[in-house]
């Protein structure tokens, strides 16, 4: 971190810019012996060209899920049943079908999966992997393409001679990780998406590939979106963040007030329980009772309401719905906003203290 | 590299063990058989007028080891003479070295072995590859349904419901020997056709019958690549079907190399059934009848070929594992 501006605090120039991506009504479910369980539910959210958004949870909260549906790329027996992912300058990802859609994944939208350590064909080559790459988007100049991938490498401390000519198993896993992110920026994605980038890394390859994708998501001016159960990750680098909980977006807004003043009571246990251990991945200990599955999930009513403090009758009922309840910051839960939140919701003064402690 | 070279190397000394343990064991076995051939060989030299010097001479010739010395003499002369590549005399083709013997035998089983085994593994590989894409389809299904039933039939089954349709029933493909008797050998068309229809169907067989089981193995092969992290990385990447496929191919195809090898060893077995069957004149049917003769030191050097045929195969399948697999490379 040797960048002096906050980059919290980016409220003020949410909304100006229109969309890169519009994520409208959502659902997705996956087919199980007990019917179409929703890992998603009319989910909504705009990521902006310029933002790096956060999408956090715990597991199984459907962020994945909702990262890939972003390519249309739910894997059986999953599928996207209600909503649109608009993207500009694609349309309506969801509709899209066969060449066209196979050839927006990957030169609009970016996609960096959970997996990324094992991303590469081991019996090719990255340079090999890589004109492959090239040729299925037909691309004219495939050395062009190899400079521009080599740059990339460069940017991110890879020897590109060495890198294009290696297999993967002759490579670290923070080396895989930025081949990965490489080869999702090599063909100038718009849209970035990271799903856990630095889960599998050490402390020090996590630092390094954080700032490699702050840095590349500046300059190309992305729309990047990256999904973590790690709340010092996004502390680290998020403008926004979207918080998941049985497959609904409970909460969204501008990081650092998120971050300093949560205001659904999920977040706030989520934030309260880390607050002291920002870095710590064990999420699944922040609050009492066990995150639920689709089998568990309820089907009336809001999902947290076994956990929630503030559970009432209503949300026995009734499913929130998201909604802003101050200019820049949407919630989904029927107790009212505490009188605090509201005042916190203006940008906090910079020389407040910031209760979180993820930055140095 | 070092531990491809290490484990080549292991290749090579298992195989020669191998082979040492064949000739030995054909070695004992013709001394362990009652009434000893060469003592029975003997004796009958003997009695019919031969003098025993003589006799004892021509003992040693056939069977490279005379009766007469103690047995541990017999057995390094006989190894002796091996590492010398002399596998004695043919009894039943009387006087022929068991080297030519062997070797006018050895094409006819090679060739339609090797080929038939080429063509159930590409066409066995390939159906395997759809039939795990297109698991959840009708036309998967019946390919897997197709592999099962094939993995199932016996070979002498095989051969003869193929003799009996295709020359008995239909009289389209001819049957016995490696070509028509009527036609000079010779690198004439006519010679050259008459020897592919009469190929045929021994190839035919040893194809349909590793059809089945390549098709399985694949299926399932394929099937644990599919579920491999870069596979749906390159989904999301954009790549080309084609190249997908070609991917998933060549990963699942890796595994398969050694069973490759394992099976060039069953085919040879099995085609000591299929040539008696086909009545066709391979290093099978030189076994079977060298046994049926009592001519042990053919039926010696059948085995032994046999056994050196699976060991070069299995370093084969090393090698060409190697060139595939980069991980194995360097
Ligand atoms: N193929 C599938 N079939 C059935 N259910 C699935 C399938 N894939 C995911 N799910 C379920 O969907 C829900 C959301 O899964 P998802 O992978 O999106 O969660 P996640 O938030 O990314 O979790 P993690 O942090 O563990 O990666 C989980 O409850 C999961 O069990
Ligand atoms: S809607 Fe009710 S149960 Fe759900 S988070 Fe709000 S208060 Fe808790
Ligand atoms: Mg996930």
């Amino acid at each position: 971190m040797t960048d002096p501006t906050p980059h919290h605090d980016g409220a003020a120039t949410a909304g100006a810019r229109p969309a890169e991506v519009e994520i409208r009504d959502l659902t997705v479910v996956y087919r199980t012996e007990h019917g179409d369980l929703p890992a998603v539910s009319h989910a909504s959210l705009d990521l902006r060209a310029g933002e790096i958004t956060g999408l956090v949870g715990e597991s199984g909260s459907g962020k994945s899920t909702l990262a890939l549906s972003l390519l249309n790329a739910v894997p059986a027996p999953g599928r996207i049943t209600t909503g649109s992912v608009e993207v500009a300058g694609v349309g309506d990802v969801t509709r899209l079908t066969g060449r066209r859609l196979r050839r927006t994944r990957g030169s609009a939208l970016g996609y960096v999966f959970q997996a990324s350590q094992n991303s590469l064909n081991p019996l090719k080559t990255v340079g090999k992997q890589l004109l492959d790459l090239g040729r299925s988007h037909e691309v004219e100049d495939l050395r062009g393409l190899v400079r521009r991938a080599g740059d990339l490498c460069e940017r991110m401390g890879l020897d590109a001679d060495r890198v294009l000519d290696s297999y993967q198993h002759e490579l670290s896993g923070g080396m895989r990780q930025r081949i990965g992110i490489v080869l999702a920026l090599v063909l100038n994605a718009e849209v970035l998406v990271l799903d856990e980038p630095t889960t599998a890394l050490d402390m020090i390859s996590q630092a390094a590939v954080l700032d490699i994708v702050r840095s590349v998501h500046r300059e190309n001016g992305l729309a990047t979106l990256v999904v973590t159960h790690d709340m010092g990750v996004v502390s680290e680098i998020a403008d926004r963040l979207a918080v998941m909980y049985g497959g609904r977006i409970v909460e969204h807004g501008p990081a650092g007030e998120l971050l300093r003043r949560p205001s659904h009571p999920y977040t706030r246990a989520l934030i309260g329980a880390t607050a002291r251990i920002v870095g710590d991945p064990g999420l699944a200990r922040a609050l009492p009772g066990q995150p639920p599955d689709l089998t568990t999930l309820a089907r009336r009513g809001c999902v947290f309401r076994d956990r929630c403090p503030l559970a009432m009758p209503v949300c026995e009922e009734s499913d929130p719905a998201l909604s802003e309840w101050t200019p820049g910051r949407f919630r989904a839960c029927h107790a009212e906003p505490a009188p605090a939140d509201r005042a916190a919701a203006v940008p906090a003064p910079r020389t407040q203290d910031d209760p979180i402690g993820g930055r140095p | 590299m070092k531990g491809f070279l290490l484990r080549l190397a292991a290749k090579l000394a298992a195989g020669l063990t191998m082979v040492f343990t064949v000739a030995t064991f054909t070695f004992f076995l013709v001394h362990a058989l009652p009434g000893n051939p060469g003592d029975a060989a003997y004796e009958g030299y003997v009695l019919g007028g031969m003098p025993p010097e003589l006799a004892r001479a021509k003992v040693a010739v056939v069977y490279g080891f005379t009766s007469h010395e103690p047995l541990v003499d017999q057995y390094l002369g006989y190894l002796g003479q091996l590492l010398h590549g002399n596998l004695g005399v043919s009894i039943s083709y009387s006087g022929v070295p068991v080297t030519d013997v062997i070797r006018a035998a050895v094409p006819w089983t090679v060739l339609p072995v090797l080929s038939g085994l080429l063509l159930s593994f590409l066409v066995g590989c390939t159906a395997g590859v759809v039939a795990a894409v297109r698991r959840n389809s009708r036309s998967g299904g019946l390919l897997s349904l197709s592999g099962s039933l094939m993995a199932g039939v016996p070979s002498f089954v095989l051969a003869l419901l193929l003799a009996f349709l295709f020359h008995t029933l239909w009289n389209v493909l001819p049957y016995g020997d490696t070509s028509d008797v009527t036609i000079a050998p010779g690198f004439t068309a006519e010679y050259l056709g008459s020897v592919a229809t009469h190929a045929v169907l021994p190839v035919a067989t040893y194809a349909l019958l590793g059809y089945g089981s390549w098709l399985l193995t694949m299926k399932s092969s394929v099937a644990s690549v599919l579920g491999d992290d870069f596979i749906l990385a390159a989904e999301l990447r954009g790549i080309a079907p084609a190249t997908r496929m070609r991917y998933i191919g060549r990963n699942a195809v890796l595994p398969l190399f050694t069973t490759l090898a394992l099976s060039v060893g069953h085919m040879f077995a099995g085609s000591v059934l299929i040539e008696d069957v086909f009545d066709y004149p391979g290093l099978g049917n030189l076994l079977l009848k060298s046994i049926g003769n009592r001519d042990y030191p053919l039926m010696g050097g059948a085995f032994l070929l046999i056994t050196v045929t699976i060991v070069v195969a299995n370093i084969l399948a090393e090698l060409l594992y190697s060139v595939i697999d980069p991980r194995v490379r360097r």
